[in-house]
């Protein structure tokens, strides 16, 4: 079952398209790294804010880099799905990339906990033990994200 | 432990940390992210030092283990020349922002810093792409 809609996947006219010239792959690269250095830029700086690296007021610029960071990483996804169609296999069964998806979401649930618990923080000039929290394991699961997406090509079969 | 693989990843979040804070550091100084206040730009730049840093460290140990692969490419060289230009970019900003010992209140940076700042984050993004061009397609340009 599983195993006919990747076969899918890796025939499909999308994945035929990323493989039809030289050239696609290494653009597509390109732009991955790009947004991921604008998701982690807009990262660390909310991030070192929770950590309380400074401590003051910032509630709009926060919200606007959560944004920022949302969009980049749309990117980051809508890249990412074209790498999975163009190599399927790569990925499949791939250490790396499994540990790097479960690494995805648990900073996902991270970033969720902070908008439903702890957004109130950057409209003061405090920090809290779950903003510290919250902030150091962001930067860590991210970094992690980036090490493990760094590391597929070296897990794939 | 320090093989070729924990190199290069190592080198990819170094890479995030001082691409991605040049850019917000630059956006800074072109008046948005006002919720960075001015006594915390140049130990932002601090911050983005440590990343080049450890770029320099692991890009340097990868030059030593992969160096001949590299050399006869002309996309690394572009890569080279847009890392230094950036760098020192990064450098002469840090001392400039702090020599102006900035306060909550006032404009930080004048039009050079503003500039050489938005040179620099283009120019990142420039070695970046340079980067992840030298793995594909260096055979086109030697």
């Amino acid at each position: 079952m599983i195993r006919d809609v990747l076969v899918w996947i890796s025939g499909s006219p999308l994945a035929d398209w990323v493989v039809s010239s030289r050239y696609i792959w290494p653009t597509l690269e390109s732009i991955h790294f790009v947004s991921l250095c604008v998701l982690f830029g807009s990262l660390l700086v909310i991030d070192l804010r929770l950590i309380g690296f400074y401590r003051e007021r910032c509630a709009p610029m926060v919200n606007l880099l959560i944004r920022l960071s949302l969009a980049a990483f749309a990117v980051n996804l809508a890249t990412g799905v074209l790498f999975f169609f163009g190599n399927t296999f790569k990925y499949v069964n791939n250490t790396a990339f499994e540990i790097k998806l479960v690494l995805i979401l648990v900073a996902g649930a991270n970033a969720l906990y902070y908008k439903l618990r702890l957004s109130h923080i950057v409209d003061s000039e405090e920090v809290s033990l779950s903003s510290v929290g919250v902030g150091a394991l962001s930067l860590l699961l991210w970094a992690g994200v980036i090490v493990c997406g760094r590391m597929i090509t070296f897990y794939a079969a | 432990m320090l093989g070729f693989p924990t190199l290069i990843a190592l080198h990819s979040v170094g890479m995030a940390v001082v691409v991605g804070l040049s850019l917000m550091i630059t956006l800074r100084l072109h008046g948005i992210l006002t919720g960075i206040r001015p006594p915390q730009i140049p130990r932002l730049l601090t911050v983005a030092v440590w990343g080049f840093v450890l770029n320099l460290v692991t890009g340097l140990a990868i030059f030593v283990t992969r160096g001949s692969e590299y050399i006869g490419s002309a996309i690394f060289l572009i890569k080279m020349l847009l890392v230094i230009a950036s760098a020192a970019i990064l450098f002469w900003l840090r001392q400039r922002l702090k020599a102006e010992r900035p306060t909550a209140e006032m404009s930080v940076g004048d039009a050079l810093a503003r500039g050489l700042s938005l040179a620099a984050t283009v120019s990142w993004f420039g070695a970046v792409v340079a980067g992840r061009l030298i793995a594909y397609l260096s055979d086109l340009y030697r």
